[in-house]
C-alpha cells in the first residue's frame, strides 16, 4: 500500500520522533511504499492567508498554494498522522495543514441541498494516527477526544466509503518511563501492520 | 470587567469580521474594558518552536517568547473566543495561541505530577463561532470545538465560571435574515456579559 505519513514535532530528539522512525521502519518492513511529510522540517506555514480564504471556493485557484501536498494526498492509499496531542488536538502546525490542504473540489465537494458533503479522496482507504498525550485515558474521554474525532471522523468521511481508521496513543506522558515508552514502540511494531492490511 | 477577545479570521469583509465588530461595540457600550486581540492583524505566529518546546516546563522562563500575550491573558476576567470552525477545530492561528501561550505556570500548573487549573481569574467564557456543518452533523461528529471550549477551557477557568457557546451552523445555506438574527444574539450576549 502507498502510505503518506504526516509528522509534526519541533524536536528531533523527542519521543514523537522515535515514534515516527518506528512507524516508517514498520511500514517498510511490511512492504509498504512510504512517503514522509515532516511539516516542521519543511517549514510549512500553517496559517491560511486572506488570499487563500478569498480563493477557497474557486476550483484550481485554491489548489495552487498547496499543489505539492495535494499530489501526495492523491498518491496515497493510507494516511497516517504522527504528532503530540497538545490541548486535546493537533499542534497548530498540523491543524493548519488540514486547514490549507484539504480544500473544496480537490478533497471534497460542498454539500448540495438535502445532501451531505461528498467524498473526493476515495483513493484513501485507511486513516490513522499515533499520538502522545499528557492526560490519562479516562480524562481524555471525559473531554470528548476532540483531536481524535477531527482526524478519524472528520477526515475519514472525505475518504473512501468504509475507510478504516486506527488510533494508537501513549497517555500520561509526563510520568512515562523508558519502559513504558519502549513497550509502546513494541506495541506499535506488532499492531501497525494489521491496521494497514 | 476586563475582557480579552481572541479573534481569528483573515478577512475584514467576512461575516466573522462583522460579528467581531459588533461584539467589540456591544462590550464597550456595556462599559467593559476590552483588549481586542486580532491574531491575524497582529501577525501572531502559531508555531511552537523547538526552543519553546525545550523550555516548555521551565517556569517562568517559558513565557519569555510570548510575555506580552501572557500578560494580556493574565489580566483577563472574561475570555471571548471568536473564530470560524474549520475542519471541526479552531483555525491554526488560534490553536497555536493555546499551544504557545497557555503554558505551565500560566493556564495550568503541575502539582505532584498532576495538572491543576490556573486561569482562576477568568470568570466568564464565551465562544462565538460559525460552522459549515449543520447542528446534527456536528453533534454526530462529537463536536470537537464545542467540547474544547465547554469542557477543557471551562476546567481551566474559575470554579463556577459561566460559559456560553454561541454557534451558527450550516453557514453555506444561511439566509441574510438568519445571519442578522445571530449577530443580534451575539450583541445581546456581549451586552449582558
Amino acid at each position: 500500500m502507498r502510505v503518506l505519513v504526516v509528522y509534526a514535532h519541533p524536536c528531533g530528539e523527542s519521543f514523537c520522533a522515535a515514534i515516527r522512525d518506528r512507524t516508517l521502519a514498520t511500514l517498510a518492513e511490511a512492504g509498504h511504499e512510504v512517503c514522509l511529510l515532516d511539516l516542521y522540517a519543511m517549514g510549512f506555514d500553517p496559517v491560511l492567508s486572506a488570499g487563500e480564504r478569498r480563493g477557497y471556493h474557486t476550483p484550481g485557484e485554491n489548489e495552487r498554494p498547496v499543489a505539492e501536498h495535494l499530489a501526495h494526498l492523491r498518491w496515497c492509499e493510507a494516511l497516517v498522522f504522527v504528532y503530540p496531542t497538545w490541548w486535546y488536538g493537533q499542534p497548530a502546525m498540523l491543524k493548519g495543514w488540514l486547514d490549507r490542504v484539504w480544500v473544496p473540489h480537490a478533497t471534497f465537494r460542498m454539500p448540495e441541498p438535502g445532501k451531505p458533503i461528498a467524498r473526493v479522496m476515495t483513493n484513501i482507504r485507511v486513516v490513522g494516527a499515533v499520538s502522545t498525550l499528557g492526560s490519562p485515558r479516562w480524562w481524555w474521554w471525559v473531554m470528548g477526544v476532540p483531536g481524535r474525532r477531527v482526524l478519524l471522523t472528520g477526515i475519514s468521511v472525505l475518504c473512501a466509503p468504509g475507510c478504516r481508521t486506527f488510533w494508537f496513543a501513549h497517555h500520561r506522558m509526563d510520568s512515562s518511563t523508558p519502559q513504558s515508552r519502549a513497550a509502546f514502540l513494541d506495541r506499535l511494531r506488532r499492531r501497525l501492520p494489521a491496521a494497514l492490511r | 470587567m476586563r475582557v480579552l477577545v481572541l479573534y481569528a479570521h483573515p478577512n475584514p469583509e467576512s461575516y466573522a469580521a462583522a460579528l467581531h465588530r459588533a461584539a467589540l461595540e456591544a462590550l464597550r457600550r456595556a462599559g467593559h474594558e476590552v483588549d481586542d486581540c486580532d491574531l491575524y492583524a497582529e501577525g501572531f505566529d502559531p508555531v511552537l518552536s523547538r526552543e519553546e518546546r525545550l523550555a516548555y516546563h521551565e517556569v517562568p522562563r517559558n513565557r519569555a517568547p510570548v510575555a506580552d500575550y501572557v500578560r494580556r491573558l493574565e489580566a483577563a476576567e472574561a475570555l471571548v473566543l471568536m473564530f470560524p470552525v474549520w475542519n471541526f477545530g479552531f483555525p491554526a492561528i488560534l490553536k497555536g495561541f493555546l499551544d504557545r501561550v497557555f503554558l505551565p505556570g500560566v493556564s495550568f500548573r503541575i502539582e505532584d505530577g498532576l495538572a491543576r487549573p490556573n486561569l482562576r481569574h477568568v470568570k466568564r467564557l464565551v465562544a462565538v463561532t460559525t460552522y459549515g456543518a449543520p447542528r446534527w452533523r456536528a453533534f454526530l461528529m462529537g463536536d470537537p470545538p464545542r467540547k474544547v471550549v465547554t469542557r477543557m477551557l471551562r476546567v481551566l477557568a474559575a470554579p463556577g465560571a459561566r460559559c456560553r457557546y454561541l454557534a451558527l451552523h450550516d453557514m453555506n445555506r444561511q439566509t441574510q435574515g438568519e445571519r442578522e438574527a445571530f449577530l443580534a444574539e451575539v450583541e445581546r450576549t456581549m451586552g449582558r456579559l
